[in-house]
């Protein structure tokens, strides 16, 4: 069984976001950028795309509707998203790599 | 005054390996200030990163390293050492020579290629999920940013070294949004070089052609997994990937290593061929300036290969050390 626990979000920006870190169950797990991860530090120096991926993660079961809501919550702050993809745990596995 | 130049000493038969290097160093003349920095299974083991950031951070400063084939621990959650290597210090340009080696049997006579390989981006960003159950998806990174760099480093090693032409190799028939961009951005490139002529293959295609016209060609420059693939391919027709040395280039940063793994099961055997460490080891040499300690190096060892003296690989019986030794001799004269 998939079970639902978070989202990467992709957004279009140049630099490394300065987004909420928790939100409602989710928490900022991580920001990577070209696979490395830059947030949190140390981030190594090295140029960056604009398109950072934010991974949100709860440590509870989450809805549709929650991320929903996450995500609604980061456009009306102004970010500008271009992907999104669920993260399931099966088994208490992750059911998505992690980043360099 | 010595050069500084960090260390990693790697795993399995890496450390035999670099104990033929320092003596073939020594024999050259060559004054290297080695400074060991942590990095592999031993790293694991220890309960630490498999690529510590005092390690990152050491190489980054000295701005030089060689690095001996390391272990990357089978299971989850584990990276390997030489991706995140690439990845944290930015090392864009993975460059590979494939040179035809005297003594070294292959059938593609006169071989002499560079291949240039994005090392950062493409599949590697190691971006995957399990869609559904029953569906993964691997996020494949190709950037205007990511394939101009590699383009151009491979023109401007081309116009530098006197090469005639730079092929980019891709799959844009079929992924025609992210290898299209990488092509368009090989020609933008290419125009600014019109010195060198230059056209495209597919990767498919360039593997057809690369063992049946192999002369035709002179530097190859491609995305990361074609890369990845033919690099090897092509350390293959040079002779295998015991004598195919590898480096990697980012801004500031070069890092020298041979291409081939650990070898763990010859570990403390004295057997493996250390051509391709010494190989990488002259490439540093190069980029460090000493280019007549690189045609003094290369020459002893293509004139020991002559001589018959040859690891097992290639049909000899040489151990590590002792192929060091002749390698020496010869430049002791």
């Amino acid at each position: 069984m998939m079970n639902l626990h978070g989202v990467d979000i992709y957004i279009w920006t140049p630099q490394t976001p300065d987004l909420p870190k928790e939100f409602g169950k989710f928490k900022l797990i991580l920001i990577s950028n070209r696979g490395p991860r830059v947030y949190p530090p140390p981030a190594p120096d090295m140029d960056l795309l604009d398109w950072p991926r934010a991974r949100f993660l709860s440590d509870t079961v989450v809805t549709d509707e929650e991320v929903d809501a996450l995500v609604h919550h980061l456009t009306g702050l102004g970010w500008r998203w271009t992907k999104c993809q669920k993260l399931f745990i099966k088994d208490g596995v992750n059911q998505f790599s992690q980043p360099y | 005054m010595a050069h500084q130049v960090c260390l990693i000493r790697g795993d399995g038969v890496g450390p035999e390996l670099v104990a033929a290097v320092e003596t073939v160093f020594e024999a050259a003349k060559v004054s290297v200030d080695w400074i060991e920095v942590e990095a592999g299974l031993k790293c694991v083991e220890a309960g630490k990163p498999i690529v510590p950031e005092e390690t990152i951070a050491k190489i980054k400063e000295i701005g030089v390293g060689l690095k001996a084939p390391m272990t990357t621990p089978i299971g989850k959650g584990s990276v390997s050492p030489n991706v995140t290597l690439r990845k944290k210090l930015d090392l864009y340009a993975c460059v590979r020579p494939v040179k035809q080696l005297p003594g070294v049997p292959t059938p593609f006579d006169g071989l002499d290629i560079v291949i240039f390989r994005e090392n950062t981006e493409d599949l590697y960003a190691q971006i995957e999920y399990m869609a559904t159950e029953h569906v993964a998806h691997s996020v494949k990174i190709i950037s205007d940013f990511g394939s101009e760099r590699i383009c151009r480093a491979a023109f401007e090693y081309a116009r530098k070294n006197g090469r005639k032409r730079v092929v980019g190799v891709h799959k844009a028939n079929i992924m025609k949004i992210a290898d299209g961009l990488f092509l368009n951005v090989f020609k933008k490139v290419a125009t600014e070089y019109p010195e060198i002529e230059s056209w495209d293959n597919i990767v498919d295609n360039q593997c057809m052609q690369l063992v049946t016209k192999w002369k035709l060609y002179d530097v190859l420059v491609m995305p990361n997994l074609y890369g990845d693939i033919v690099s090897d391919l092509a350390a293959g027709m040079m002779g295998g990937l015991g004598v195919a040395p590898g480096a990697n280039y980012g801004v500031g940063c070069a890092l020298f290593e041979a291409v081939h793994g650990s070898a763990p099961k010859y570990t403390g055997m004295n057997k493996v061929n250390p051509t391709a460490l010494l190989l990488s080891a002259t490439l540093m040499l190069e980029h460090l300036g000493e280019l007549d300690a690189r045609r003094d190096v290369e020459g002893a060892l293509e004139e020991t290969l002559k001589k018959g003296v040859k690891t097992y690989d290639l049909g000899g019986d040489a151990t590590t050390s002792g192929f060091a030794d002749a390698i020496a001799s010869e430049l002791r004269g």
